[in-house]
């Protein structure tokens, strides 16, 4: 599968990587997108099965990559990894479709609670 | 009317252990270790700032070679192979991670801003107007670590933006 880790954090997108590594996911196709605008354009151009993306980014936040994903008529699964988890947040999230909301700091068991129904 | 602080030295510890539970010391061998020394040296720091409900900042302060080992920890590198702008990168990414964990608690309306980070003592920022409320001082393998919260007087009453 081709997942999508979207964030404006290079270490973090790292960490991202490496914890799904570790989670036993490092076999799937990983692309890496550097703020908003690169998730949406890369969501819509790559085709992943799976977008990760962070919440606060520069020129799209993640909840509008998501926004904008759904009312073009995609559905590719979509969720979060964030520092700023906020009820208002998770509402929001999961009002607009996000598959999973993950709370940074995060650990490779998270992970793998997560992503194992997800990318099997 | 300023928001009374809802996250206090023990939030901000348990904040603290989780980072190092998850990135920094997945085996649990090497803890950070509380001095409760405030006034311990620092040689890098990085902060973020929250606005709206409640105003302050919120510091993470290191010795450099303390800020290299944990830029070896979040990228899987050998501390010697660690650049200067993965200090930096790691150094805001700590601050975000506990700003953004400190944000959730505090009341709806609270606004996170984007890390900054000065390769610099910690000494070498003021936050005017704002006084040090909590923080959490350490030892990591023998290196200063700290993150502390400080609280702006000047609470403003801006509305919530989301």
């Amino acid at each position: 599968m081709k997942i999508l880790i979207a964030d404006d954090s290079r270490v973090m997108r790292q960490i991202v990587v490496r914890t799904l590594r570790q989670a036993g996911f490092g076999d799937h196709d990983l692309i890496e997108a550097a703020d908003g605008q690169e998730a949406l354009d890369k969501a819509i151009a790559e085709n992943p099965d799976v977008v990760i993306s962070d919440w606060n980014m520069p020129h799209l936040t993640g909840i509008e990559v998501l926004r904008q994903l759904r009312s073009a008529g995609n559905n590719v699964k979509f969720g979060f990894v964030t520092s700023e988890s906020t009820p208002e947040m998770k509402t929001a999230a999961e009002s607009s479709g996000a598959a999973f909301f993950i709370v940074k700091p995060f650990t490779a068991e998270r992970f793998d609670e997560v992503f194992a129904p997800i990318l099997g | 009317m300023s928001v009374e602080v809802e996250v206090n030295e023990t939030d901000l510890a348990e904040m603290v252990e989780q980072v190092w539970e998850s990135y920094l010391d997945p085996e649990g061998v090497s803890p950070l270790i509380q001095t409760y020394d405030e006034n311990q040296p620092s040689e890098v720091h990085s902060s973020v700032s929250i606005t709206g409900s409640w105003s302050g900042h919120v510091v993470f302060a290191s010795s450099r070679v303390a800020a290299q080992r944990a830029a070896a920890a979040f990228l899987a590198m050998e501390a010697e192979e660690v650049s200067e702008e993965d200090i930096s990168d790691t150094l805001g990414e700590l601050a975000n991670i506990v700003g953004g964990n400190v944000k959730a608690m505090l009341p709806s309306g609270a606004q996170l801003s984007l890390p900054q980070v000065m390769l610099a003592p910690e000494t070498s920022t003021r936050y005017p107007n704002a006084t040090r409320i909590s923080g959490v001082y350490g030892i990591w393998e023998g290196e200063p670590v700290s993150i502390s919260m400080w609280h702006s007087s000047a609470d403003n009453k801006e509305e919530k933006g989301e």
